[in-house]
């Protein structure tokens, strides 16, 4: 009888002191597949290291993620925390819904002089960080060693600067008939963001150093637009056309994302190669970035919020990081991790095509983190066709751009 | 002498349209089927190898079970709510007569002219306020009436010959008995209409259910289907197998109500 | 002729009708639309009429009020004026075809025809196709080389163009694509209505000695006609605030050729999230789509008659 009692107590005041410092964190995520999957493992693993803290893990899909924010957000009705694009990163921070994070950050020593430059300036706002990199992606060159064979290049040997991005495309367009390059020439930010990287790589800046004005067109940014627009009308190795020609083996190379080195090679039939992408003469190589940032929202109380916190430095640690760049294929967006032995030994053996992307960290450059942006990239593309189309000389194209970019800057 | 020519010819232009119509979904029921290398290959009708595998990783992708009882449940309350309130609706318009009635039938039309992006935040303020958010309620409540099947339901009631409803009335029948005992069972064919485009709105929809719900256990099939068009590429072969299972119940619905449209087997209560 | 005549027969309802309005029932008729539509249509609705006065990103704690600002920028926009004279080309081109299509096939498959069901669900399909598999699909035919569309040019000796990276030819393409998806849904709407015809109709004109083609213009024709109202007046506000087809054919372009007003919206609220004026361009659309809808009514007296 005795015992009886005193178990229902004993389990009463678990019972309530694990209500007393429960957590229920939620978080909105848009990390689909293989992603979402080894999300959900760390946090379980969490979970079972921090009893008393559960993370609900809610999937949004990333198309849709801003409007469920935006909707939340004016109803008040936020999550604890989220990701989101770098791109929407900008509107995030001015919406005044989330909670700065340099306090927590200094509290818990954590490094940033660790993380590479580039997405850190999304979560800057007024002086203050609301946000920090979670993952990364870039840019690069993929080539079709097939098509190099039979044009009678060296399978593995892919261009390092235009000259030879040239003369390797003109080669297979004439022994093989197949395409030279495959460029992105379908508008909006698909265009932009490939375009920015011949631009960098002529060094063209995109926007001036304080994102108040265009920049685009200087002198080498209408080199590099030439270059491209030489490449379909003059030297007739790029088509405009729908996407996907390199994917089904009618264009020898094409730029890509990082993420592409898990999906080509169980989409297509040719032998692959990957190499940081190449830039103008004269120029210095250039890729673009891409990734996720994490956020508390100011609406979580002091204890969730730190909570919250607790998570994301853990997740934010170097061994942590590791393994969801391992197991997800997203970039190092710590030294520390592009640098640890046994992530360079992953790559090396699981992933040698990665190799050159993470590689290309090192001067991967962030798109201006500007809240217009959206509208800016639509505006550049759009030109970028006209020129492209034979509309528009380069020079009068990128004016005419920077005309419509600068009232959207102000 | 002229006729099975004529027939022949019939049907040689219906299979031309009708294999122009069924092509894309034939591209999801064999994309469904392939492995994923051949994806980049010209779309052959018909893969070499079925592999019968990915129907099983598209389902264990996603907890479909749950987003199809979801579905289900949102969809049959839409469906019988909007076939319901609608026809009554469009009788009122179409039949009866009362003050204002052009007006107030131009302001149900006038709901469908507003796209759904501006209303999007207001409405979701409104359910909240409601305390609806993360339930059946948002889900369903909100779309139990629909502008466009008080419209088709109007319509047909318009073009129905009104020699019945006027005998009754004037046997000093009701508005409600007529509308139940005369309207509605000579109406079949347009609520089955009615019914399958309540069925494929409700059963398509993505971003209502999306935004007003939260947690994964009220997600529907359409958000299970996002799942697979990821950021970083979309996964052709599962998203084609998800997307067969999800289209299945759509084209049963369709099967099911479309035996509603047989000339001469629905009675129209005329014929004699 | 005698259909006609027998539908033309004068209402006797007109007796009742006139003088006692049938409010009380009409209320019991209409509650369940007034209080729905009431709640989650016209709020939010007259909601966005006053966001359409404010600069507003969604996000943002403050709103800025600017007047009509939003609706002089919308029409001071070349942007603008080409999605709406892109849109014009859309819906008109989508309706008639579409319009044609659907009744031609309805009445086709209206008769006693072997594979009748088959049929009926192979043209309804493109209703049903998710819209990705659509997109897909359309894109492969229209590829300029390895697509079928021209590569069946060439076999008739035609060059075709790079239909949709062509800003002369990706709104055709469009069109079809928009075709193709609303013939199957025209027929079934012509499909029901159908059955609502009395055969006693054909029957008299028959032994008037009408033919099939008499019979199908003087009967089906005008007995169909509040139903072709219907499917003009909707296929005119689909295809005003289409956006899904163009958002995974072109995405608007190229050089903004197939930036029909709803993906000019989409850009403008969801990835500008310039919802203020993105509520001007939702009620510009609807100003003129009302007034388009209020013409063809009065045209048609109450959406009964022929145009």
């Amino acid at each position: 009888m005795k015992a009886h009692w005193l178990k229902t107590i004993v389990t009463t005041a678990v019972v309530l002191l694990g209500l007393s410092t429960a957590q229920k964190l939620t978080f909105w995520h848009y990390w689909d597949g293989a992603n979402g999957q080894v999300l959900q493992g760390l946090i379980e693993r969490y979970q079972k290291e921090h009893p008393g803290v559960t993370i609900e893990a809610v999937f949004v899909p990333g198309g849709e993620l801003l409007t469920k924010l935006q909707t939340a957000i004016t109803a008040r009705q936020t999550p604890t925390m989220a990701i989101s694009d770098l791109v929407a990163m900008p509107l995030l921070t001015r919406s005044g819904a989330l909670a700065p994070l340099d306090d927590y950050i200094r509290q818990s020593n954590l490094n940033l002089t660790d993380y590479f430059p580039g997405p850190l300036v999304y979560g800057l706002y007024q002086g203050k960080r609301y946000s920090l990199p979670v993952s990364a992606s870039n840019l690069g060159l993929f080539w079709n060693k097939n098509l190099f064979r039979a044009a009678g290049l060296d399978p593995n040997r892919p261009p390092r600067n235009w000259d030879e991005l040239l003369r390797f495309a003109k080669q297979v367009k004439e022994k093989t008939g197949k395409w030279g390059l495959e460029l992105f020439t379908q508008g909006g930010e698909g265009t932009t963001w490939q375009t920015q990287v011949y631009f960098w790589g002529a060094g063209a800046e995109f926007l001036n150093a304080n994102n108040t004005a265009p920049a685009f067109n200087s002198p080498q940014g209408v080199r590099a637009l030439q270059f491209l627009v030489d490449l379909v009308q003059k030297e007739k190795v790029a088509p405009v056309a729908p996407w996907g020609l390199f994917g089904r083996g009618e264009a020898a190379m094409v730029m890509d994302g990082s993420w592409m080195t898990q999906f080509f090679p169980q989409q297509v039939s040719f032998e692959l190669g990957a190499a940081p992408f190449p830039f103008a003469p004269g120029g210095r190589p250039a890729t673009n970035m891409g990734g996720e940032q994490i956020f508390i929202f100011q609406s979580a109380d002091a204890a969730t919020a730190k909570a919250a916190w607790d998570f994301i430095n853990w997740f934010s640690s170097t061994p942590v990081q590791v393994e969801w760049d391992r197991g997800t294929g997203f970039l190092p967006v710590r030294r520390s991790v592009a640098n640890d032995p046994a992530y360079r030994a992953w790559v090396s053996n699981a992933r040698p095509l990665m190799r050159p992307f993470v590689d290309s960290m090192a001067f991967a450059k962030p798109r201006p983190p500007v809240a217009r942006y959206p509208q800016i990239s639509d505006i550049f593309a759009k030109y970028v066709q006209e020129a492209l189309l034979g509309r528009l000389s380069p020079k009068e194209a990128l004016e005419r751009a920077a005309q419509e970019v600068a009232p959207l800057l102000r | 002498m002229l006729k099975p020519l004529k027939g022949l010819l019939t049907h040689l232009l219906l299979a031309g349209g009708a294999f122009l119509s069924a092509m894309p979904f034939l591209w999801m029921l064999t994309t469904a089927l392939k492995p994923e290398i051949a994806l980049y290959q010209p779309p052959l009708l018909f893969p070499v190898h079925l592999e019968w595998e990915n129907f099983v990783k598209a389902w264990q992708a996603a907890p479909f079970p749950r987003f199809f009882l979801n579905s289900a449940v949102m969809t049959v309350g839409i469906v019988l709510a909007q076939t319901l309130f609608s026809a009554m609706a469009g009788y009122a318009f179409a039949r009866m007569r009362f003050a204002g009635r052009d007006l107030l039938f131009f302001g149900v039309l006038g709901t469908m002219m507003i796209p759904f992006p501006v209303t999007l935040i207001p409405s979701f303020l409104v359910v909240n306020a409601l305390g609806w958010i993360d339930t059946y309620n948002a889900l369903i409540i909100p779309r139990a009436v629909s502008a466009f099947a008080i419209f088709l339901f109007r319509q047909f009631f318009l073009s129905l010959p009104r020699e019945l409803e006027e005998a009754a009335l004037i046997d000093g029948a009701g508005r409600l008995t007529i509308f139940f005992r005369i309207v509605l069972p000579l109406s079949t064919p347009v609520m089955a209409a009615s019914a399958i485009f309540s069925f494929l709105f409700a059963w398509n929809d993505f971003l209502w259910p999306l935004i007003v719900t939260n947690s994964t256990e009220m997600r529907t099939v359409q958000v299970g289907l996002a799942m697979f068009q990821g950021q970083y590429g979309v996964f052709w072969t599962l998203l084609s197998a998800a997307a067969t299972i999800v289209t299945l119940p759509a084209v049963l619905a369709f099967l099911a109500a479309q035996r509603q449209f047989i000339a001469g087997i629905t009675s129209t209560g005329l014929k004699e | 002729m005698n259909g006609v005549r027998l539908h033309k027969v004068p209402s006797k309802a007109s007796r009742w009708g006139r003088t006692l309005g049938e409010w009380p029932a009409a209320l019991f008729f209409l509650l369940p639309t007034v209080a729905v539509l009431g709640t989650f249509n016209f709020y939010p609705a007259l909601y966005s009429l006053y966001l359409s006065l404010f600069e507003w990103n969604g996000l943002s704690p403050t709103r800025e009020f600017v007047g009509l600002a939003n609706y002089a920028r919308l029409l001071a926009s070349g942007e603008f004026w080409n999605s709406l004279r892109v849109t014009l080309l859309y819906a008109g081109g989508v309706t008639l075809l579409a319009l044609a299509l659907g009744l031609g096939v309805a009445v086709l498959l209206n008769q006693p025809i072997r594979g009748q069901a088959v049929y009926r669900v192979l043209y309804f399909l493109p209703v049903i196709t998710p819209t990705v598999a659509s997109g897909v699909v359309w894109k492969y035919l229209f590829d300029p080389t390895q697509g079928v569309v021209n590569r069946g040019l060439v076999g008739v000796g035609l060059e075709g163009p790079s239909w949709l990276s062509d800003p002369s030819w990706a709104l055709v393409a469009v069109v079809v694509v928009g075709v193709w998806k609303r013939v199957g849904f025209n027929m079934v709407v012509y499909l029901a209505a159908l059955q609502g015809i009395p055969k006693t109709y054909y029957e008299a004109a028959q032994l008037d000695g009408a033919d099939s083609w008499q019979q199908f213009r003087y009967i089906t024709l005008p007995l169909l006609a509040p139903t072709t109202f219907f499917l003009v007046v909707t296929a005119l506000i689909d295809a005003f605030q289409v956006f899904d087809l163009v958002y995974v054919m072109t995405s608007g372009g190229p050089l903004g050729s197939t930036d029909v007003l709803g993906y000019y919206l989409y850009r403008q609220g969801f990835r500008y999230s310039e919802l203020g004026f993105a509520s001007a361009v939702a009620y510009v659309m609807f100003a003129l789509i009302f007034l388009v809808t209020v013409i063809q009514f009065r045209l048609t007296r109450g959406g009964q008659g022929d145009a």
